[in-house]
């Protein structure tokens, strides 16, 4: 008998022994399985910055795992030795979600973030896990494409603290030639975590010739800030020419300025770049009155000058949760 | 058509759009998601969970 996973809009209809798209859901004797829960391939403490997580607690580390598989297949993913890995060809460790939390305390880090891959394919993991570490006072963050349903992205919201959503580009035909997805259900993700009240922050890898125009990164920035607020940090990260995608050249810094320019002239207030050294691209500054508040190099916070959140000198709130 | 015959068809008729619509709803409207179940074995090769304090090599 085949089964439909319901988790993401690709809607996989997967026959008996084989899985879905992702890799990692099957189906055994006509039930859904995931074939990943309690089995990380990657586990690692990062500081929150690398994520990137500008807005959200700075300058702390965050226990960081991923499994293996992923339902997008971009061509350009900096991750694929795991994400477009087969399970059976894979190495994991066995840590079921108690053990993530317990670890998560002895290594004193104040979030656990799922991450690398994209938490949607081990979505059953997540949530017990973020459930679980809720209960223990840790905070739960996301790195995800967020290409899934509605209605599973709500159930996972109510644990979640903080969600980092790869905007890949703002056409359907980026999504479906680059990524083999589609941008609606993204964009209804986007809306739907902001509309939940959890922290939101935004990403957009910028590819030469691909989704480099500015007339694109306008519309972008624009969608941004008319659904989701020009108060939701936005980052422009660097290209580097990976896995299917070899023959482009890496963003230049020059292009990356060009986009945050037009972030910025468009009304966004806190724009970011990353993937590349930038004087002023990483640091946060006052909305109101300019002033540096955030002052970073790479993953580092140099210098954080937030007084419970808002500017010291015009004392204007700054989106974020800082502590 | 006798009175009867009409009404026969017209019921027949109702019944086979009642049908046609609940068959097409069902295809397109968006179904209850249901929580995959946890398979014990991991399929590729176990491993201990080696260095956690360090930066992963990974992006995000």
């Amino acid at each position: 008998m085949t089964v439909q996973c319901e988790l993401c809009p690709k809607r996989c209809v997967i026959k008996p022994g084989q899985s879905g798209e992702c890799r990692v859901r099957i189906n055994v004797d006509g039930t859904l399985r995931t074939v990943v829960y309690g089995f990380p391939c990657s586990i690692h403490i990062d500081p929150i910055e690398k994520k990137p997580f500008f807005h959200f607690l700075p300058g702390s580390k965050t226990f960081s795992l991923a499994t293996v598989g992923c339902n997008l297949h971009c061509k350009n993913c900096q991750n694929w030795e795991i994400s477009q890995a087969n399970p059976e060809d894979s190495e994991a460790a066995f840590c079921p979600p108690e053990k993530l939390v317990e670890l998560t305390r002895d290594y004193q880090c104040p979030s656990l973030s799922y991450t690398y891959t994209d938490p949607v394919v081990y979505y059953e993991y997540t949530y017990d896990t973020a459930k679980l570490a809720r209960q223990a006072g840790i905070r739960n963050t996301l790195v995800t494409a967020a290409y899934i349903n509605q209605q599973p992205w709500k159930q996972l919201l109510q644990y979640v603290d903080a969600v980092r959503i790869d905007l890949k580009g703002i056409s359907d035909d980026f999504y479906r030639q680059i990524c083999s997805a589609t941008l609606k259900p993204v964009q209804d993700a986007i809306v739907q975590t902001r509309a939940s009240g959890v922290h939101l922050e935004i990403i957009n890898l910028i590819i030469p010739t691909l989704n480099d125009n500015p007339e694109q990164i306008r519309r972008l920035v624009c969608w941004v800030r008319d659904n989701v607020g020009g108060d939701v940090p936005i980052h422009f990260s660097r290209f580097f020419p990976q896995y299917k995608m070899r023959n482009l050249p890496p963003t230049s810094s020059q292009t990356l300025d060009m986009a945050r320019d037009i972030a910025l002239s468009e009304g966004l207030s806190y724009v970011y770049i990353g993937n590349i050294l930038s004087e002023s691209g990483q640091n946060t500054y006052c909305p109101g009155c300019k002033r540096l508040l955030i002052e970073r190099s790479e993953y580092t916070v140099l210098q954080n000058h937030l007084r419970d959140g808002c500017c010291p000198d015009c004392k204007k709130a700054i989106y974020g949760v800082w502590k | 058509m006798t009175r009867r015959k009409f009404i026969q068809k017209a019921i027949e008729t109702a019944a086979a759009i009642a049908v046609g619509v609940f068959w097409l709803a069902e295809k397109t409207g968006m179904k209850k998601f249901v929580r995959a179940g946890k398979l014990k074995i991991y399929p590729g090769t176990l491993k201990p969970l080696g260095n956690i304090n360090s930066q992963s090599k990974w992006s995000g």
